[in-house]
């Protein structure tokens, strides 16, 4: 097990260098620059040569890219070309709002999803299962933003709401936080319940037709029991396997929903970024939103072994 | 006892109640999150909204395009090529410490990369804006002496310009640039900037003008879809934002929200790459302008509300030649298929351009229009849409082959004196001048212009450049937007024009 994860660590190394260069070698082949999109109208061939000097642009390519790199692994991300701002404090408080917002809406969605899906499995055919079909298939297909959009429309027509402006973090005030995430959170929980309502509906029904349920059955355990303590354990892997894939991209930044909902997450500092064409901010997000994802599959994989003891890393 | 103090809280609970809904801050909603408030090097639109309430500049625009003194109480040109200028004497910086004429040339030295601290990037230090500047001195504490190299007839529209804001030098100093500080001397401070989230400004109790600011504070927060927008206004969370022409009706139909609308400067063109060949068939790019039918484009893209308009839009007034002078914009597509065919295009014969747009919802909409309009004289036009940071980098290639495009849709941005509208945009060589067109005539005109202080004489000039210009047709102007603002309804004193569009000084809450 120790060995199992220290080699999994020590993959996490080639993958994140691969990372950097890749998105280092994107973030220059695609047209446009951080000067244009600061000067726009405005520029001139010499000021553009100013600020090329100024950013350091004018190196060539691997020396820049040296250069960055040295710094990341100093721990220093550098700082924003176009607010001259350190990036990885930013980063750090980007990542809260963002992880705040994974958290919330993934516990809504489990919320609603598992017991349903639970229920839609051992009532198959029956109006829950076809409810909870339908319901699954809206989640799956209606579109993050217009979710939002439909949600912020009807509270401030209906009820004349409209959420709490000025971003404060759970910590300086959980009131006004908690109201400021429960609607982003609420949209997110929704369009992610779908596919684990979805994908707990069947494997819990495919685990239900095994014939060790016949057995549990046979020998008198009663249904409670046959769900949750055998049916459901068994059922749980690739509910695992979703969620954590789930929880690896949304950690990524909900970048739709932080944009509808003005929250300053990690989602909305990689857009802005890669709009303005900041190449720190933008590498130095990529980065760690791929060191996140990494992070999330080891842990997925290690809670594999402790609901399936069968499952050794050895 | 006990029931005093109960009453005693109530109280105590009531007045903090009133004092909350009586607060007089101004709540405005953002499209996006400003990049930073170093007035010298931002021109990025949110930015200014937030840095001309932080900044001040020398003198400031009428809405009739004229000047009056801001920091500056007078001024006066001994010769044609100095200017004196009396400051107010009772300014202070944002740190208490009074504005003097040291700050001034601090300030103008900054922008020319004379201080230490080198080139900056200023926008300011082109020659369109202060490059001519021979010397800044300070005369006393309160005189400032500017003498130019050669005439230049925009000089204080120029000044007015807040790449010409008067700045804090020890703020510099001690932040090294002005991107996430304040050394201004604004109606109103930088108090808090929560990226991506909200910019909050308090009222700066030293103001010189301080009676006239009624606000306590504005602060700005992005909400970057413009529904959401429409619902925040609506629901009172916040005062204020702008409205594309489509949510306007919904915003007028609401009791408790008012519409603000102005001529802008802005306006919609289509410019030819004159690396074309094609293109480079002056008959070919006066088909295009003929054959293009305003008044409809104006109906689809701007629901009626925009005007029709060639590169110096109305709202420059008297600098503006009117439209029924110009030949090329009277619509005529009979005309136009002519010239085509003269040019030997016909039917079986067509011409493919390929057209760039993106950016803004205005441009992608008006290539739509226009690529309808154009396949009645035999052009079909290719469009791409590009994204923003492609759009910009493409408008700096748009004279040569390198763009991959041979037009490309803009939204240009006239300013507020004919030397930026004509000689920015269509001198050879011009920054703004990215089709490559290029006249020794229009040339010389701008030169002509630009060194003639008599008003009378220089609109002369600039009309004929002008005339030349659009005869030309290697940008033709199509439609000059209305801007809206849609406020809370007890919110006053705001007049948005096309000279200064964010000065909010003078709002106030109606009780």
């Amino acid at each position: 097990m120790r060995n199992y994860v220290i080699r999994r660590i020590l993959q996490i190394i080639p993958v994140l260098l691969g990372v950097s260069i890749l998105i280092f070698a994107v973030m220059k082949l695609i047209p446009g620059d951080v000067i244009s999109g600061a000067l726009g109208v405005e520029g001139s061939p010499e000021l553009r040569q100013a600020l090329t000097v100024k950013y350091g642009l004018d190196k060539p390519y691997h020396v820049q890219y040296i250069n960055w790199i040295l710094g990341v692994l100093h721990g220093d991300f550098g700082d924003s070309l176009r607010t001259s701002e350190p990036i990885f404090p930013e980063m750090m408080r980007r990542f809260s709002v963002t992880a705040e917002l994974t958290i919330l809406g993934a516990l809504i969605s489990w919320i609603i999803a598992i017991p349903l899906g639970i229920l839609a499995a051992t009532h198959r055919n029956k109006g829950i299962d076809r409810f909870v079909r339908v319901f699954a298939l809206m989640g799956v297909s209606i579109p993050s933003f217009a979710l939002s959009i439909l949600v912020i429309l009807f509270l401030a027509l209906v009820f004349s709401y409209f959420s709490p402006l000025g971003y404060v973090s759970f910590f300086e005030n959980p009131v006004k936080n908690l109201q400021i995430m429960i609607l982003p959170s609420f949209v997110l929980g929704i369009t992610i319940a779908g596919s684990i309502m979805r994908m707990t509906r069947s494997s819990m029904l495919e685990v239900l037709q095994q014939d060790f349920i016949k057995t549990v059955r046979a020998k008198g355990a009663s249904e409670r029991i046959t769900i949750f303590k055998h049916a459901l354990r068994n059922a749980f892997i690739p509910i695992i396997t979703l969620i954590g894939m789930q929880i690896g991209s949304l950690l990524g930044g909900a970048v739709i929903i932080e944009q509808i909902f003005s929250l300053p997450g990690l989602g909305q500092m990689t857009l802005t970024g890669i709009n303005q064409r900041d190449y720190p901010v933008v590498q130095g997000c990529v980065l760690f939103i791929a060191f996140i994802y990494i992070l999330v599959n080891l842990i997925t994989d290690l809670l594999y072994a402790y609901i399936d003891p069968r499952i050794s890393y050895n | 006892m006990k029931k005093c103090l109960i009453l005693f809280l109530s109280l105590v609970l009531v007045c903090f109640a009133c004092s909350a809904l009586a607060d007089n801050i101004l709540r405005w909603g953002f499209e996006s999150d400003p990049t930073g408030f170093d007035p010298h090097t931002n021109p990025e639109d949110m930015s200014i909204r937030v840095m001309n309430q932080l900044y001040e500049t020398l003198v400031a625009t009428n809405p009739d395009m004229t000047y009056y003194g801001r920091l500056a109480e007078s001024w006066e040109n001994p010769d044609e090529v100095t200017y004196v200028f009396h400051l107010r004497q009772n300014v202070k910086f944002h740190s208490g410490r009074p504005m003097t004429a040291a700050d001034v040339v601090y300030s103008f030295e900054r922008i020319l990369g004379r201080t230490e601290a080198g080139d900056i990037g200023a926008l300011g230090s082109k020659s369109t804006y202060y490059g001519d500047i021979d010397t800044v001195e300070a005369v006393d504490d309160y005189t400032v002496k500017f003498v130019l190299k050669n005439v230049n007839a925009a000089f204080l529209g120029n000044l007015s310009s807040n790449y010409g804001a008067i700045v804090d030098k020890d703020v510099i100093a001690a932040n090294g640039d002005l991107m996430r500080a304040d050394g201004g001397t604004g109606p109103f401070m930088l108090k808090d900037w929560v990226r991506d989230n909200n910019v909050s400004l308090v009222k700066f109790a030293d103001y010189w003008e301080a009676d006239r600011v009624r606000l306590d504070g504005i602060t700005y927060y992005v909400i970057g879809d413009e529904s959401a927008r429409l619902a925040a206004l609506r629901t009172g969370e916040i005062d204020i934002s702008t409205m594309s022409a489509s949510n306007v009706p919904i915003a007028e139909k609401d009791a408790n929200l008012k519409v603000l609308s102005y001529q802008s400067n802005q306006y919609i063109a289509l410019g030819c790459n004159m690396s074309t060949p094609a293109l480079q068939d002056k008959r070919v790019r006066q088909a295009i302008t003929y054959a293009t039918d305003r008044e409809a484009l104006i109906n689809i893209v701007f629901s009626g509300q925009a005007m029709a308009c060639s590169i110096v839009p109305p709202s420059l007034g008297h600098w503006s030649v009117p439209l029924d002078e110009l030949d090329v914009y009277h619509t005529d597509v009979e005309k136009a298929k002519a010239m085509m065919e003269e040019a030997g295009y016909s039917k079986t014969n067509r011409l493919s351009l390929k057209v760039a747009a993106g950016l803004l919802d205005a441009i992608r909409q008006s290539a739509v229009v226009l690529q309808q309009q154009l396949a009645e004289i035999y052009i079909d036009l290719d469009i791409v849409n590009l994204e923003q940071g492609e759009y910009v980098d493409t408008w700096y290639k748009m004279a040569t082959p390198e763009a991959g495009f041979d037009m490309m849709v803009v939204q240009d941005g006239a300013g507020t004196d004919p030397n930026r509208s004509v000689a920015f945009f269509f001198k050879t060589g011009a920054s703004a001048n990215v089709f490559g067109y290029s006249n020794e005539r229009v040339d010389e005109l701008c030169d002509l212009a630009l060194s003639t202080p008599d008003p009378d004489i220089r609109e002369g000039y600039y009309n004929e450049a002008q005339k030349i210009c659009i005869d030309d047709c290697v940008k033709t102007g199509i439609a000059c937007m209305t801007m809206y603002y849609v406020t809370s309804a007890n919110l006053d004193g705001f007049a948005p024009t096309a000279a200064d569009a964010s000065n909010y000084r003078d709002m106030y809450f109606v009780k």
